[in-house]
């Protein structure tokens, strides 16, 4: 498919999605607090840009969810290759990890805050958690599923674990270890509002406790949410180059 | 005499048949107290964020017939304080609970909801902590770090008069934000030296926890109305008597509470059931409520006191909550009036 042809279907699915909005609004006939409508946000944002509301809160939003992620995902990768390699590790790791899967986290999210004293440490830690879970399994199944031929092939021919773990397992593991990121970098995004909401005085999660709460401002709530998409679309769209770099098709 | 016996009998089979006609029609016809119930208007009435021995008196309006006797059959829900106003302004919902300060907000953006008449007399909302720290004069928070939910509701907008009112500005204290309410769990860590907080809860809370405290209110130095029960504009302008039914209702409720706290409290655990639980710290929160809904004025529960709305809009006109775009005249309307 050609870049001209992909712009083209973005562009087509945008301006469809706005139309479904705009035609919800004027059917349902929603005052602008219940639903506004695509022009209003659109003129909304760029008064929040322009008077400096949304920066601050984007910015600390992307350093939280960046770092939150960068953390998660490392502690994730290392942890998927242990279970992948150890069946002991696999058995007597599991259960927590699935069963702090199922604790919902905005539960802890507070506790989490004031155990770590608030600030970006909390923040980064409560997103880490919620990133974790699908980039480690993604990374284990993704070993697992690593040809044992290639890898007794490599051991007969020397290689220690470690060069086994680094030269084929990683590599072959890659497809199934961007799933994990692509799903991860995503639910960054929503670990980095959890967080905000747990505790914290700036950020997008903030700003849509303010316009939601504070100000009133419907349109300046779907502006912030609108922002959260984006950042999510774009780290997305971010893993999903580096995949195309380090994946061979 | 064959031909006479039916002529004897027809006034008899006639009266029967009339008795039993008539038995007929009263069984089959509602009751006046039938009559009534069908004739009820649904009410749909959203409390705040969860059900609490604080809403007391609507329980006890809705199992003593206060709700039925105004014609009113009144279904209470939960919801928190954004998603309150927005759903009483889009009549999806009748009747709400919601703070004064935040109509005052709401109505400044266009949201068409009105307050029609108070339940807290005195601003709930005060700055606490423990015994010794907490400064005589709004003045002495400066350097002080302060937990509060965050940059909303009735908490945020009686910080900022508080500081204001001492002369300082958010920059001279350090503000640490709890977005889940559980600043008191905050000050326990001693993450932070006071949180605002509401002064028939946090307190108590703190109480428990073997912590004795003080408050800083703000009644005194920055008068903001408290939370009342809050209509849809397009529901006011179809019909006053129907609000000023609810809201009189209310407050005779309200009444009954003040006049004998355990009504209510047996009300509440009806109602809710899980507050039978600790019986003891609900009874403690209604009678430091009902302390609340009291007023130093001669006037019944429900009544709005416009001195207090006039210097609570000017206080938050000054400070920026709202542009003053919206009369303060058009911010509340008397559903409850003195005789």
């Amino acid at each position: 498919m050609g870049a001209l042809r992909r712009i083209g279907l973005a562009a087509l699915s945008v301006a469809g999605f706005l139309a479904v909005w705009q035609l919800i609004v004027v059917v349902g006939d929603y005052p602008e607090y219940i639903l506004p409508s695509p022009a209003v946000v659109a003129q909304r944002a760029v008064e929040a840009i322009q008077n400096g509301t949304l920066q601050p809160h984007l910015a600390a939003t992307l350093e939280e969810s960046v770092i939150g992620f960068a953390v998660g995902a490392t502690v994730a990768i290392l942890v998927g290759i242990m279970l992948a390699k150890s069946l002991t590790a696999e058995r007597v790791l599991s259960p927590y990890l699935v069963a702090a899967q199922a604790v919902p986290i905005l539960a802890l999210a507070p506790l989490i805050d004031i155990w770590f004293g608030g600030g970006l440490t909390a923040r980064v830690v409560i997103c880490a958690l919620i990133v974790f879970f699908p980039i480690a399994i993604a990374t284990m199944v993704g070993i697992r599923g690593t040809d044992p031929l290639l890898v007794e092939m490599a051991r007969a021919n020397g290689a220690r674990s470690s060069q086994v773990t680094r030269l084929l397992e990683l590599p072959s593991a890659l497809p199934v270890l961007f799933g994990g990121l692509r799903v991860g970098v995503t639910l960054a995004v929503i670990g980095a509002v959890v967080a905000e909401w747990a505790g914290a005085s700036v950020g997008l999660g903030v700003l849509i406790n303010i316009a939601d709460q504070g100000l009133f401002d419907t349109p300046l709530m779907f502006v912030a949410l609108g922002t959260l998409a984006l950042l999510g679309l774009t780290f997305y769209g971010v893993v999903l180059l580096a995949e195309r770099a380090l994946v061979p098709r | 005499m064959f031909e006479r016996k039916p002529m004897r009998l027809r006034p008899v089979m006639v009266l029967v048949v009339a008795m039993l006609v008539l038995a007929a029609c009263t069984s089959a016809s509602p009751s006046p107290s039938g009559t009534g119930a069908a004739e009820l208007r649904p009410v749909r009435l959203l409390l705040g964020f969860r059900p609490d021995v604080q809403f007391a008196p609507f329980y006890l309006a809705q199992q003593e017939g206060y709700f039925a006797d105004a014609g009113l059959e009144v279904t209470i829900e939960h919801a928190s304080g954004g998603e309150l106003i927005r759903l009483v302004a889009d009549g999806q919902a009748d009747f709400g609970v919601a703070d004064a300060t935040d109509v005052m907000v709401a109505k400044s953006t266009d949201i068409p909801v009105t307050y029609v008449s108070t339940l807290f007399q005195s601003f709930p909302v005060a700055v606490i902590g423990p015994a010794g720290t907490v400064p005589a004069e709004p003045a002495g928070l400066a350097g002080a770090t302060i937990g509060t939910p965050g940059q909303f509701g009735s908490s945020w907008h009686a910080l900022l008069a508080l500081l204001d009112a001492g002369g300082l500005t958010p920059d001279e204290v350090t503000i640490r934000e709890y977005p889940q309410f559980n600043q008191v769990e905050g000050l326990l860590a001693a993450d932070v030296d006071l949180i605002t907080g509401f002064r028939n809860n946090e307190p108590l809370r703190l109480a428990a926890q073997g912590v004795d405290t003080e408050l800083l209110t703000i009644d005194e130095v920055a008068p903001l109305p408290g939370p009342g029960v809050v209509v849809g504009d397009a529901a006011l302008e179809d019909d006053v008597a129907w609000v000023e039914a609810f809201a009189l209702a209310v407050s005779q409720a309200q009444q009954a509470v003040i006049d004998d706290p355990d009504a209510g409290l047996e009300a509440a655990i009806e109602a809710v059931p899980t507050i039978s639980e600790d019986v003891d710290t609900a009874r403690t929160v209604l009678l430091a409520t009902v302390e609340l809904w009291a007023s130093d004025l001669d006037i019944p529960p429900g009544f709005i006191d416009a001195d207090v709305w006039e210097a609570g809009y000017a206080t938050m006109e000054h400070l920026g909550f709202i542009d003053g775009s919206v009369p303060l005249e058009d911010m509340y309307w008397h559903a409850i009036r003195l005789e």
